[in-house]
Parts: C-alpha cells; structure tokens; sequence
C-alpha cells in the first residue's frame, strides 16, 4: 500500500544518470550523452532546446526505447524502458510516412501494428484524421499531400495509438513559417483538450517557449543538460497566441535563453572574437 | 532592322505549329520501318540464308497448320513458367535475406555474383548429367540464367529502403516480420520489379538454350531442326514467335509491375 502511494507521487518519465557514446566516421569515440537526469511530470509538456549536435534527438529516441545506451536508466510509470512500447508515440521530423499507402492507411499504421483488427483501426483513423482536419483526404497518398498536411498525418497516427506520453522529433522543421505556427497553434489546441505528457524537440527557441511548460536546455559534446527553465505563461495558449508572443514574459524567456544559446556557441567557436 | 525583325519571324514560325511527326505513335512506325526493310533486303539480296520476310511468314504459317508451333510452344511455355516461377520465389527469398543481412550477403554474395557473370549453358552438362534430358535440365538452366539478376537486384532494393521508416515501424511495435512485409518490401518493390523485368527476359534466352543444347525439345527443337536442313526461313519464322513470347512475358511484368508500382511519382520521364 505504501509503495503505491509513493508511485503516485512519481514522475511519468524518469530519467538518472543516461549516458550514450557511439563510434563515429573517424572511429573516434562521440559521447552523445552524459549523465542526463530529467523527470517529466504526468501531462506535463516539456521542449528540449539545443544547439545541433547536443543529443537532443538521441535522448529521445532513448526514451522511445528505438536505441541502446551505455549507462543510466529509464523508467516510465516506474517500469523500465526495454524497447520501443504502446505508452508511447512517436513524430518524426521527416514525417516518415509509407508513400504507397493512403493517409487512412497511414494513421491506422500503429494500429495495424499493435494488432488492432480493421474495424476499429479504421474507425480510430477516421475521428483522427478528422481532428487534424484532414477529413476527405482519407485516400490520397502522401506525395499528393503538402509537408504541412502530411505531418498532420503524423501526428494523427501517433495520437490514434492514444498514448501516454508523446514523442516530438522537431516536427515541424521541414515546413514552412506560416505553416509552423498553424501547426504549432493546433498542437496547443489539441494538447490543450486531451492532455498527454510530451517531450518535444526543436532548435527554435520562440517554440520551446510557446509550447513548453518548461525549457530544457541541453548543450553539445558531450551532449548533457545544462539548464530547465520553467515557463510560467499562463494556459491555454491557442486562444490567443498573438498577445502571448507580444506579452513581456514571453520576450524575456526567449531572450534569457537565447543568451544561453549563444553563449554556448561562442564556446564552441574555433578562435573567439577578442574583447 | 528589319532583316532582323524577318529572320525572327522566320524562326518563331515553325515553333508555333507543331511538326505533325512528333504526333504519330513511335513503336508502330518503328515496327512498319522493320518489316519495310526486312522485305526490301530480302528480295533484293535473293539469298537463301536470308529470305524476306514474306517467305518467313508463310513458313510460319504451314508450321502453324501443322499443329508444330502449337505443340512446341506449350512445351516451351510450360518450362519457361517453371524456371522463372522457382527463380523469382528463390531471388526474392534470397535476395531479401541478402538485402537485410549482412551476415548472409557476406555468405552469398561471391556466389551470386560469380554465378550472375558466369556464361549459364556452362552449367547444361551438369544439369545434364544430373536431371536427365528431360524437363529438370531445361527448367534448371532457365533458373540460372533468371535467378541472379533478380537476387542482386532485390538485395540492393532492401539495402535501399529509407533507414527513417524501418525506424518509424519499429518505434510503432511493428517486429521484423511486420517490417520485411509491411516496410520493406512495399517500399523496395519498384527496384525488385527492374529486376524481374530483365529476369524474364534472361528467362527466355535460358529456355531457348536448353531446348536446343540439353533436351531438345519445345521451340528450341524447331530451331535445330530448321538449322540442320539450312531453312533459314524456318529458323526466322521460330525466332519471330520466341520474341513475341518474350514480348508477351515482358508486357506481363510491366502490367503487374504498373499494379504495384502505382504510387511512385512518374514525373522523371518526358512524354515526347
């Protein structure tokens, strides 16, 4: 009884002492991870911000249970991550969709996988596919979708597999600006009615800020977390995300992080500036 | 300045009105130009090792009567759909397993290669030997001259499926069942379709060659009969029937090719 009561008290995602190196091109050692402790609350929405290179797509296919790591441990809801499970869903900057399947096809992609028989998979994709307002496009393919439709099917496949927690990979950085902030917008929206715990993945600090409950900021070789910064903006954010861009927290957080950012670029530069 | 304005005039003129020959359809006219020229030398040359094409049909035609061609062919057939039945299920397997393992490519591929190179009627006095001079040998010949082209090229499919969906799979539950079958293959199919398309081909040339140089039986038996009476018109005659058996063979892949292939972009080729 006791330990239960503990279990709630938990985080969903815990994350102690992660490390992950591999052997690059030149057979050097590349240390991709080091000692990385994270704790993702239930519901909680979290971006990870970083230079490129800082491992910040390596901690989360980590946690997608896609790729081995050398020290640490990760758990969620306390059990530890074996390999990739239904908990948890993935979105992938390059969209990653079959091209010869159809979009309905695409969504119930999951599904299909995890043994869902058509009936019900295909219901499942439809009401989806509806949310991320694509309804009608059920049988096109993705070559007759724009970048930003076809992540909408993205994040229609992994929200149909209703998981706990969800796995952004920079989703919407192969599209367009204008593009982004509808897809960022809808995201809001959609998180903002069905909560889930999200760990999302972007260079871009303005997103890191808009979408996030907190901003980890990871910095590069070896990749290890060098600051959380928590953004207190009110929720929700859809509804008006002009006023909150314009707002003065928002601009002070953004800068405060770019200032960070660009301290750790100055660092990596090869012969600094003098004064 | 005028002469200018003219000289332009001139130029853009046959550029607004499209040549009416770029209209008429190519394999036609190419088809018509053939036979043209077949006929025309024929006749002119007056050789017996080359009759026009005149003679070659209406010898093909007293075969046909004969009930011979008919005979022969269904023969032929028959080895043909069992060599490259047994070749394209052996390839993909192979090639599959070649394309998404490394251990097995390292096992197979000095094989696969050697053997891909190497002139396959070498193998008929095995084969021979072996099976007899009855079907096995024919249909074995016609799976070593088919089955290499399309193992090689269904292993570089699979070494070419985008590492980024075999990841989105497996970040989806999906095992390496669902990921040779539901990934994998869907997605290499194109590339193993040019590889079946040239095995079929490579399939034909097999069966002709085993029935005139192991058993001799089917077309090829018309062929080295034909040959050995120096009836040229005869050996033509069986040639023209054994290209369009190639031919049909050949259309037969690209329908089920076009079939499956349907979702690949086509935007590559002009349609000039």
């Amino acid at each position: 009884m006791g330990s239960d009561d503990y279990g709630k008290e938990r985080a969903l995602i815990e994350i102690r002492g992660l490390g992950k190196s591999f052997v690059g091109q030149d057979n050097e050692t590349v240390e991709a991870l080091r000692d990385v402790n994270l704790d993702v609350g239930e519901n909680e929405f979290l971006t990870v911000l970083g230079p490129s290179g800082c491992g910040k797509t390596t901690l989360l296919k980590t946690i997608a249970g896609l790729i081995p790591w050398n020290d640490g441990d990760i758990r969620i809801d306390g059990t530890p991550v074996r390999g990739p499970g239904p908990d948890r869903s993935m979105v992938f900057q390059n969209f990653a969709l079959l091209p010869w399947a159809t979009v309905l096809d695409n969504v119930a992609f999951g599904l299909r996988m995890r043994g869902v028989g058509r009936a019900e998979r295909e219901e499942r994709a439809r009401s989806l596919i509806a949310m991320v307002g694509l309804s009608g496009f059920e049988t096109k393919r993705p070559g007759e979708l724009s970048g930003g439709m076809q992540q909408r099917v993205g994040l229609a496949r992994a929200l149909a597999m209703r998981p706990r927690v969800l796995l952004m990979d920079e989703p919407f950085g192969a599209v367009d600006e204008q593009t982004r902030r509808l897809l960022q917008e809808e995201l809001l929206s959609i998180w903002e009615e069905h909560r889930m715990t999200v760990v999302f993945i972007t260079h871009s600090m303005e997103e890191a800020v808009l979408l996030g409950d907190r901003v980890v900021l990871m910095s590069a070789r070896p990749g290890r977390i060098s600051e959380i910064v928590p953004v207190p903006l009110e929720r929700p954010r859809s509804s008006d995300v002009g006023a909150l861009e314009r707002s003065g927290q928002y601009v002070e957080i953004t800068a405060y992080l770019w200032d960070r950012l660009r301290d750790m670029h100055e660092e990596h530069r090869p012969s600094k500036v003098a004064g | 300045m005028s002469a200018l304005a003219d000289h332009h005039s001139t130029r853009a003129a046959p550029a607004r009105k499209r040549p009416s020959w770029r209209r008429l359809p190519a394999a036609p006219i190419s088809l018509a130009a053939g036979a043209a020229a077949w006929e025309l030398i024929g006749q002119l040359a007056g050789m017996s090792f080359f009759p026009p094409l005149s003679t070659v049909l209406a010898r093909l035609a007293d075969m046909a009567t004969s009930g011979l061609i008919v005979t022969s062919l269904a023969d032929s057939l028959v080895n043909l759909i069992l060599g490259f039945a047994i070749s394209l299920a052996a390839g993909l397997v192979a090639g599959v397993a070649m394309g998404r393992y490394r251990k097995v490519e390292a096992a197979l591929g000095v094989y696969v290669y050697a053997l891909l190179t190497a002139p396959s009627l070498v193998f008929a006095p095995i084969f021979f030997s072996l099976l007899g001079e009855g079907r096995g040998s024919i249909v074995a010949v016609v799976v070593m001259y088919a089955m290499f082209v399309i193992i090689i090229n269904t292993a570089s499919a699979i070494q070419s499926v985008p590492v980024h969906l075999v990841e989105m799979a497996r970040s989806y539950g999906a095992g390496e069942r669902q990921v040779l079958l539901r990934v994998m293959l869907p997605a290499a199919a194109p590339m193993i379709m040019a590889g079946v398309r040239l095995g079929v081909g490579r399939a034909v040339t097999g069966m002709i060659n085993g029935e005139m140089f192991i058993a001799v039986v089917g077309l090829g038996r018309i062929v080295t009969q034909a040959g050995g009476r120096f009836d040229s018109a005869g050996v033509l005659a069986v040639l023209l029937v054994i290209i369009a058996v190639a031919l049909g063979a050949v259309a037969l892949v690209q329908a089920v090719d076009r079939r499956i292939t349907r979702w690949v972009p086509r935007t590559t080729r002009g349609n000039q």
